[in-house]
C-alpha cells in the first residue's frame, strides 16, 4: 500500500474530523509593577493617576517613559475627563483612544453610553466608574461615557495618600486551537480509532519505521513512501516515576512516565505505565522492560485511546 | 578576523517572586547594571537582542515590544530570540553575528523570564506536539528523569553522583550575591529528599526564579575603547537536532558534542580539562551537569561520576564548574544561559568577587534546552586571539 492510497481517507470526510480541537487554560499571577500597581489600586477611590516624565504625563501611570526609558519622576492626579482621539466599533462595543486632559499619551479604553452616530473624533468624555469594583482590575474604570456635568482640573502633582501598589493580579488565559491532523496523523489516528491499528511510515532509504508517520525521514531526508504496521507492544527506552502534581495532569500520581519504542518502530512514543507500585517501578518499569498497550473503551482517535501500558511480566 | 568581546554584564536581584517590578522593569534592572558596568548609555547601543523563554511563561506575546519603553530602546533595532533553556546564549550568538556581519557595533543582549507568573511545568508541556506526547508530558522533568534513569546503568550517572553536583553548586551559591537560594546540603539530604520524578528529587532541582541578565558586546577597537578588560569570545556555537528522529539513544547529546567540537577548533582547545580555568554549565537538574562533563570532553564517556567524586570540579579543584552555583542558586530560564556566559566573562576579567576563581584566564559557558536537542557552547578568554 502506498501513502497516497490511504491519505485521501484521512480522518473521514466529516469537516470536524480534520481538526483536533484543543483548549489551553492557563492561570497566571501577573505583576503590574509599581506605577501601574498604584494606578489600579486607586481606581476604587475614583482617582485617575498619571506618571510624570519631564514634560510628559502618561495615564495609566507607567514606571518608565517610552520616549527615554527613564523612570517616572513622580505621580500626578488627573481629571477623569478627556477627548476622543480615535475609536472603532464592533458587535461587542466601542473602543477608543482617550487623551485625558493635561496628558500627552492617549489611553485605550471602552467608550460606553453613546447613541449610534453621536460619537466623533474630539467628543469630550468622562470616566464611568464600575459599580462593583474588584480592586485589582483596570475595569474598575468601566470606560468613558458622555461628559455630562463633569468638570476638569489641571493635573495635581504629588497627590497625597496614594494607595499601596497592587503586587499581583490573577489572570487566566484561555486559548482555543484547532490542530489540523494532516494526511499522516489523520491516517494514523483513523486506524487507531476504528481498528486499534498503529501505523508508521517507512523510510525508502534506511527502511526504518517512523512513528508518528511523516513524509520524510529525519535522518536520511529520504521520502517515507510506505505504511508499516507497528505492534501495540514495545520496550521502555526511558522511564521515571512521577510524584509531582501539576495542572492538566491526566492521572493521579504516582505513575510511570515512559518513552516506549513499539515493536516495529524506530522512534519513541510518550505514554504512561499503569498498575505498578512506585517503588517496584524503579526496577520493574526500568529501561529495557517490555510493555503492552491497554486500550481504553473510548474511541477518540488519539494516543489517549491507549489507557496506559502494562508490564509484560516475564 | 573580527574578534567580539563582552564589555559589560548585569544581573537582577533574582528571587522566587519579584512583586516590585513588572516583566519590563525586571529586564531594565539588568540592563542598567550592564550599562553601568560598561560605562555606556542607551545612546551608545546600536541594536538590542531580547532573549526570553516561551511566551506562555509570562502570558505576554511579543514581549520585546513591551520592553522597548522600559529599556529606552525606541527607534533602535530590537529583535527577540527564543530557543528553549539555552535562549540566553542563542541571544548572545545573534548579537555576535550582528557585529561580525557589520550591522551593529555595540549590541545589548537582555535575557529574562519572570517564572513566578505562570504554571511552569504545564507551560513547558505546551512545547510538545499536541498529537504526540503533550497529553502525557510532565514538562521537561518527566523526560529528563526518564533519560537520566536510562543513563544510570550505561554511564554510571548514579543518584549519588548527581547529589554531589547539588552539594557542590549549592555550596558555591553561598558566595554569589546574585543567588537567591542559599542553603548548603549534604549528599545524604539530597538522596533522602522528596522525589518529584524519580530519580529526580527536589534537591536535584533548582529554584524557579524571576530574573534577568544583560550583556553588552563590541568588537576589536570598540571593545578596547569601552573597557581595559574585554572578555574575548574565542568561539560560540548553538546546535539543534530533530526531536523525534529515529534511533535517538539520548545517552549523549550530539548537538553538545558538535557545538563543542566546532567551538574548540575555533578557540584552539585540544584538552578542555587542562585548558579551561573555569566552567559555567547550565544544569536544570543535577543529572545534566554529569552529562555535560562528558559532552564537553572534560572526561571520557562514562567518566562523569568519577570526575565529580574526585573534587576536581569544586572551587578547590583544577577545573571549578559553576563557581556561581549554577542554576541551583537561581534559575530564571530565559536568562539562565546568558548568566552562564556573563559569569565566565566576569571570571576571566577578575570581576567575580567572592566567587572568583583565582587567576582564571579562559573558561567555557554551556547552555542547553531540552534533554539533548539544543546545545550552545562559548569559550571566553582574557586574551585576544
Amino acid at each position: 500500500m502506498t501513502l497516497t492510497d490511504t491519505t485521501e481517507v484521512a480522518r473521514s470526510s466529516a469537516e470536524n474530523m480534520h481538526y483536533m480541537p484543543a483548549q489551553l487554560t492557563i492561570p497566571y499571577t501577573l505583576t503590574p509593577g509599581q506605577a501601574t500597581g498604584i494606578f489600579i489600586a486607586e481606581l476604587v477611590n475614583k482617582r485617575l493617576l498619571g506618571s510624570r516624565h519631564g514634560d510628559e504625563i502618561i495615564v495609566p501611570a507607567q514606571d518608565f517613559s517610552g520616549s527615554t526609558g527613564e523612570p517616572a519622576s513622580g505621580f500626578v492626579e488627573v481629571a477623569p475627563v478627556g477627548e476622543v482621539q480615535a475609536f472603532t466599533t464592533n458587535a461587542k462595543g466601542t473602543l477608543g483612544l482617550v487623551l485625558i486632559d493635561g496628558t500627552t499619551t492617549p489611553f485605550l479604553h471602552k467608550l460606553v453610553g453613546f447613541e449610534p452616530g453621536s460619537l466623533e473624533i474630539g467628543t469630550r468624555v468622562a470616566a464611568i466608574w464600575s459599580e462593583s469594583p474588584t480592586g485589582n482590575s483596570v475595569l474598575d474604570l468601566a470606560g468613558f461615557g458622555p461628559i455630562g456635568e463633569a468638570g476638569t482640573f489641571e493635573p495635581k502633582s504629588d497627590p497625597e495618600g496614594l494607595a499601596e501598589p497592587i503586587e499581583q493580579i490573577d489572570y487566566t488565559m484561555t486559548l482555543d486551537f484547532k490542530h489540523a491532523y494532516g494526511a499522516y496523523y489523520g491516517t494514523l489516528f483513523d486506524g487507531v480509532e476504528t481498528g486499534r491499528r498503529i501505523r508508521g511510515s517507512k523510510c525508502s532509504k534506511c527502511r526504518r519505521v517512523l512513528l508518528p508517520p511523516r513524509a520524510v525521514c529525519d535522518s536520511c531526508f529520504a521520502p517515507a513512501t510506505e505504511w508499516a504496521d507497528v505492534a501495540d507492544t514495545g520496550t521502555i527506552q526511558a522511564s521515571s516515576v512521577v510524584h509531582i502534581e501539576f495542572l492538566g495532569q491526566r492521572k493521579q500520581p504516582p505513575y510511570v512516565y515512559a518513552e516506549i519504542v513499539l515493536d516495529g518502530a524506530s522512534t519513541r512514543l510518550i505514554h504512561i505505565v499503569g498498575d505498578v507500585d512506585a517503588e517496584r517501578a524503579k526496577t520493574a518499569a526500568a529501561p529495557g522492560a517490555r510493555v503492552r498497550a491497554v486500550w481504553s473503551d473510548q474511541h477518540t482517535g488519539s494516543l489517549g485511546d491507549i489507557e496506559h501500558f502494562e508490564l509484560i511480566e516475564e | 578576523m573580527t574578534q567580539v568581546a563582552i564589555v559589560g554584564t548585569g544581573q537582577t536581584v533574582h528571587a522566587r517572586r519579584r512583586t516590585d517590578v513588572s516583566q519590563a522593569g525586571l529586564a531594565r534592572e539588568a540592563v542598567v547594571e550592564a550599562l553601568n558596568d560598561a560605562g555606556l548609555t542607551m545612546d551608545d547601543i546600536d541594536s538590542i537582542v531580547v532573549a526570553s523563554g516561551p511566551a506562555m511563561f509570562g502570558s505576554v506575546n511579543q514581549p520585546e515590544k513591551w520592553l522597548v519603553d522600559a529599556l529606552g530602546a525606541r527607534y533602535k533595532p530590537v529583535v527577540r530570540v527564543t530557543s528553549g533553556g539555552g535562549t540566553g546564549l542563542a541571544g548572545a550568538l545573534a548579537a555576535v553575528n550582528q557585529i561580525k556581519g557589520g550591522s551593529a557595533r555595540r549590541v545589548l543582549v537582555v535575557a529574562y523570564d519572570k517564572l513566578s507568573e505562570g504554571p511552569l511545568q504545564a507551560n513547558i508541556s505546551t512545547l510538545y506536539d499536541p498529537f504526540w506526547g503533550r497529553e502525557f508530558a510532565v514538562g521537561i522533568m518527566g523526560f529528563s528523569a526518564a533519560y537520566w534513569h536510562a543513563r544510570m546503568k550505561r554511564l554510571g550517572h548514579t543518584e549519588e553522583a548527581a547529589a554531589m553536583v547539588s552539594v557542590k553548586n549549592r555550596h558555591n551559591s553561598m558566595l554569589n550575591p546574585k543567588a537567591h537560594v542559599k542553603r548548603e546540603v549534604t549528599v545524604e539530604e539530597v538522596l533522602a529528599s522528596r522525589p518529584l520524578c524519580w530519580p529526580i528529587k527536589i534537591l536535584d532541582v533548582p529554584p524557579i526564579s524571576d530574573g534577568a541578565c544583560a550583556v553588552i558586546l563590541a568588537a576589536d577597537a570598540d571593545a578596547e575603547a569601552i573597557t581595559p578588560t574585554p572578555a574575548w569570545i574565542h568561539g560560540i556555537s548553538y546546535v539543534g537536532e530533530a526531536d523525534n528522529a529515529p534511533d535517538r539513544s539520548m545517552l549523549q547529546s550530539e548537538p553538545l558534542q558538535i557545538a563543542a567540537m566546532k567551538v574548540y577548533k575555533e578557540a584552539g582547545i585540544t584538552n578542555p580539562f587542562r585548558q579551561f580555568d573555569v566552567a559555567e554549565l547550565q544544569e536544570p537538574y543535577t543529572c545534566f551537569e554529569l552529562s555535560y562533563y562528558e559532552g564537553l570532553g572534560f572526561c571520557p564517556e562514562g567518566g562523569a561520576a568519577e570526575l565529580i567524586a574526585s573534587g576536581e570540579t569544586t572551587m578547590e579543584g583544577s577545573l571549578p564548574v559553576n563557581p556561581s552555583g549554577g542554576c541551583m542558586g537561581a534559575n530564571p530560564i530565559g536568562a539562565t544561559a546568558l548568566i552562564r556566559l556573563a559569569e565566565v566573562a566576569m571570571q576571566v576579567t577578575g570581576k567575580a568577587g567572592a566567587h572568583q576563581v583565582k587567576g582564571a584566564q579562559r573558561g567555557v559557558a554551556q547552555a542547553g534546552g531540552g534533554w539533548a536537542n539544543l546545545r550552545g557552547v562559548a569559550v571566553v578568554g582574557a586574551e585576544k586571539r
